[in-house]
């Protein structure tokens, strides 16, 4: 099998601007709509940062890595068979519990991840305001708020795909109760690792 | 409490209780104590349609019947 290292795979619920981002990311030109279960296979593209040569793969919605259709299958076969990849989780900023699911599922299953809290302008219409510290700080992983539509964040989200992080589950479950190993650092430290 | 499946037009619960496939359910956004308001419910096997987290989910109607709901006004009734 190829080296996976350099590729990233993004996953996350239907309908969070996967396609879009990827876009965004890429220039590709995957189609993008506002509605769920657009994308049924996957597009590659690459993304070159700092002069890092990622492959980028926008894989199909899922709710879960145990497939319930055929798309989900499409994107639960990738996470097997890219096992080295990193995977770019994304979130809906106005459903941001909703998409934890999945992403407490990849993070489980070991793999190094980092998250996309996209259509954080939606979110922000909303008044809908989300901690992206404290997320950060409790998954352990870097959170990246991002626009797909209008291309905030999109930057600082290639600029710190190489520092995804694995992460143990049980520690990510013990500070969601509050239990943090260490010391909350100054300095705007959150723990991801992200320095 | 009553199921899932037998939440009036409009109305709305909390959930205690699933006995179907929690992972299911789980990933979907439906868990324990989350409120549910149900939105439309076709005969024979469904769909039911419920509201939750300002979402629209889904379900078959067998599942839909795993789901035990709490709902307050009615409660003791």
């Amino acid at each position: 099998m190829a080296d996976t290292s350099r590729t990233v795979l993004m996953m996350g619920n239907p309908n969070v601007g996967k396609s879009a981002l990827f876009n965004r990311l890429t220039g590709g030109d995957a189609v993008v709509s506002n509605y769920p279960g657009t994308t049924v296979d996957y597009t590659k593209g690459v993304l070159i940062e700092n002069g890092q040569e990622y492959e980028v793969i926008d894989a199909p919605g899922t709710y879960s890595l145990e497939a319930r259709d055929a798309a989900e299958d499409v994107a639960v076969r990738l996470i097997s068979e890219n096992p080295g990849a990193t995977v770019l989780v994304v979130l809906d900023a106005t459903r941001v519990e909703r998409g934890l699911y999945l992403a407490l599922e990849v993070i489980e299953r070991g793999c190094p991840v980092i998250i996309a809290l996209n259509m954080i302008d939606a979110a922000r219409e909303r008044q809908i305001t989300v901690d992206t510290r404290v997320l950060q700080r409790i998954l352990g992983v870097p959170v990246v708020p991002t626009s797909a539509v209008s291309g905030e964040g999109a930057r600082d989200l290639a600029g710190m795909l190489r520092k995804a992080q694995k992460v143990d589950i049980e520690t990510v479950r013990a500070r969601a109760d509050g239990q943090f190993d260490t010391p909350e650092q100054s300095g705007g430290c959150t723990g991801c690792g992200g320095c | 409490m009553k199921r899932l499946s037998e939440l009036e037009y409009g109305e709305s619960g909390v959930v205690r209780e699933i006995r179907a496939s929690q992972h299911e359910l789980n990933c979907l956004g439906i868990r324990m104590k989350k409120q549910v308001k149900m939105i439309t419910r076709q005969p024979i096997k469904g769909p039911v349609v419920v509201v939750v987290d300002d979402m629209e989910v889904a379900m078959g109607l067998d599942t839909a019947e795993g789901v035990v709901i709490e709902t307050g006004e009615h409660e003791g009734s």
